[in-house]
């Protein structure tokens, strides 16, 4: 859809007096931390959006980032790469992957499918995992190969000693891991299925281990933006499950949470964190995405209140018995930026003022207007909690008029040398941050 | 005019479009009123599509009206019924966009009042016929029928 067809809609919309087009929308920090601003919800005709085309990135063109920082892309021409992971010896894995083909059950869907074909969402994913070896760490690899080819649309990665376990869109893979290893031919094994289906409508399947190994969490997404596909779908969706070791047998960690889609142990404390999208089409600063701590056995809304207890009326029945357990999130990183990948910083090598927080890659939206997001942000944490507003760590995705994107931040982790890495899906790069000057050092180990 | 001793007008084109786009149009206010009552989502899903066709029909109606007042085909056009049905397929596609909202909110309220209205308006003018054809013309210009 394009920017004039949505304003022409928007102007019908403002015409009969039910729309909120051209309404003053507060500025995102309004909405970062414990208390963010919520303003009233407010039904559309047409929500606000704003598609930027995505366009690539031009040759010699990198995203920006601050004084004290370079970057620099560490490889290109993936095919929708997602996740980022290193491997102890340093090897790099590259997670290319994109969803099934969305089901069009009401026109709105195959609208959608078009806004998210121009928006570079809709590309093919390579469902494989690529590897990269840059042993001497100087931002130029020597080695690339395909790891392991023919997943199903995989996203989350977590090594436990020898056991590499993948999560596709509809189950958890287990492959046998050798240091070194360049390529593995071996067959996943099944551990456990996670929710897939038909509809499948968030696909991603985020995944990390606990501190000693024992437990592996999964973030699962809802099945719907807002219930719009029914309740009995969303069956063991909007939920981290924690899945044991031993015996693949698994419980729900925590509910409520729309769609997870990045889990971590913060290290000082060990405790679970993740990085979740909440709903669209209440207005352009609802609901705040967050990042919180996760308690173990707690529901965080979704579908039916928002931010603790902030019912939201497009669900029914509602189920105020739901409703009153809900416990509103830690921190807000304010509407619709879409955190799609974090990694706590500690033992990166970037300067001392990114090494105590959690790098988030804020993949951005379309259902917000003005745009929010499209960076990667610096969480500061204090005593294994968040002290301050998310920092911009890497801009320059989007371009200034927000009408187009060379690239758009996902996953986040640290390599060997302690540099940033960032998968970008649409200029289709792996991008690598370091301190000024440091790039052709391997850290000390 | 010739036709005026011809005992049956010339056949037409829209009230066949004019009268199925109205059909799916008041079905759509049935299957919001079956959601409401039974919050079971794929009724939510029948009305969109529903509307869609129904407004799709409503296009295909106009056009077919175009090409009868351009085969002189209609005499006199009854404006009265053309305002009301013009105002059913805008409000229709406003509950078009209404119903394009995600889970309760597309129908409940705005939603199943728009289709109620419509499915009044539609009922209304479809109890004398799907013609936009003025009927006091053609009536009016048959020997022996003759009324002032």
């Amino acid at each position: 859809m394009s920017l004039i067809s949505v304003r022409t809609s928007c102007a019908l919309a403002a015409l009969l007096t039910l729309g909120a087009c051209g309404e003053k929308v507060a500025d995102p920090s309004t909405q970062y931390g414990a208390h963010p601003e919520l303003p009233a919800p407010h039904n559309y005709l047409v929500p606000p959006m704003a598609v930027p085309q995505a366009t690539g990135w031009g040759k010699d063109q990198t995203p920006v980032v601050p004084a004290g920082l370079q970057v620099r892309a560490l490889a290109t021409g993936f095919e929708h790469p997602r996740i980022v992971y290193a491997l102890p010896n340093g090897d790099v894995l590259v997670v290319e992957t994109n969803g099934p083909k969305a089901p069009v059950y009401r026109p709105k869907d195959y609208v959608e499918g078009k806004v998210k074909a121009r928006a570079g969402s809709a590309a093919h994913g390579g469902n494989r995992i690529t590897l990269l070896r840059d042993a001497n760490g100087d931002g130029v690899p020597e080695l690339r190969t395909v790891f392991i080819d023919h997943l199903n649309s995989p996203f989350g990665v977590v090594l436990v000693g020898s056991d590499l376990y993948v999560a596709a869109t509809n189950e958890l893979l287990r492959f046998p891991y050798t240091p070194g290893e360049t390529h593995i031919t071996a067959p996943g094994v099944h551990v456990t299925d996670l929710p897939a289906g038909a509809i499948n409508h968030h696909w991603t399947k985020s995944l990390t281990a606990s501190p000693d190994g024992s437990k592996l969490y999964v973030g699962v997404g809802s099945n719907s933006n807002i219930t719009e596909n029914g309740i009995a779908v969303e069956a063991d969706r909007a939920a981290i499950w924690e899945v044991d070791r031993a015996t693949g047998l698994k419980r729900p960690f925590a509910e409520g949470l729309r769609n997870p889609t990045g889990v971590a142990f913060e290290p000082q404390t060990g405790k679970l964190w993740a990085i979740v999208n909440e709903r669209d089409e209440i207005g352009p600063n609802l609901v705040p995405d967050y990042l919180t701590s996760v308690k173990d056995g707690a529901f965080y809304g979704w579908p039916y209140s928002y931010w603790g207890k902030h019912v939201d009326i497009r669900v029914k029945p509602q189920r105020p018995d739901l409703v009153a357990k809900a416990i509103a999130p830690d921190y807000a990183l304010s509407s619709h930026v879409a955190p799609l990948g974090m990694a706590f910083s500690q033992g990166t090598s970037l300067p001392a003022a990114y090494r105590s927080g959690v790098f988030i890659g804020e993949h951005g939206s379309w259902d917000r207007s003005p745009l929010n997001g499209y960076k990667v942000v610096y969480v500061p944490f204090q005593n294994g909690r968040p002290s301050g507003p998310p920092q911009d760590v890497v801009t320059g995705f989007v371009t200034p008029d927000g009408k187009a994107t060379k690239g758009r931040p996902v996953g986040v982790t640290l390599d060997h040398t302690g540099a940033l890495l960032i998968a970008d899906d649409v200029g289709n790069v792996v991008w690598r941050v370091t301190s000024t000057g440091a790039a052709g050092r391997p850290a000390a180990p | 005019m010739s036709q005026t001793h011809d005992p049956t007008p010339p056949p037409l084109l829209h009230p066949l479009l004019v009268g199925s786009g109205a059909g799916l149009l008041i079905a759509a206010f049935a299957t919001d009123v079956i959601y409401c009552q039974t919050l079971l989502f794929q009724w939510n899903n029948f009305s969109i599509w529903l509307l869609m066709a129904g407004l799709i029909l409503a296009a295909l109606a106009g056009l077919a009206l175009l090409l009868d007042v351009a085969l002189g085909r209609i005499e006199a056009m009854a404006w009265g019924r053309f305002a009301g049905f013009t105002a059913a397929a805008l409000l229709a596609l406003l509950n078009a966009f209404v119903h394009s909202r995600d889970a309760y909110t597309a129908v409940a309220p705005e939603g199943v009042e728009l289709s109620a209205v419509v499915a009044v308006i539609l009922l209304v003018l479809g109890w004398r016929g799907w013609s936009l054809r003025s009927v006091r013309h053609s009536q009016s210009s048959q020997p022996g029928t003759a009324r002032s």
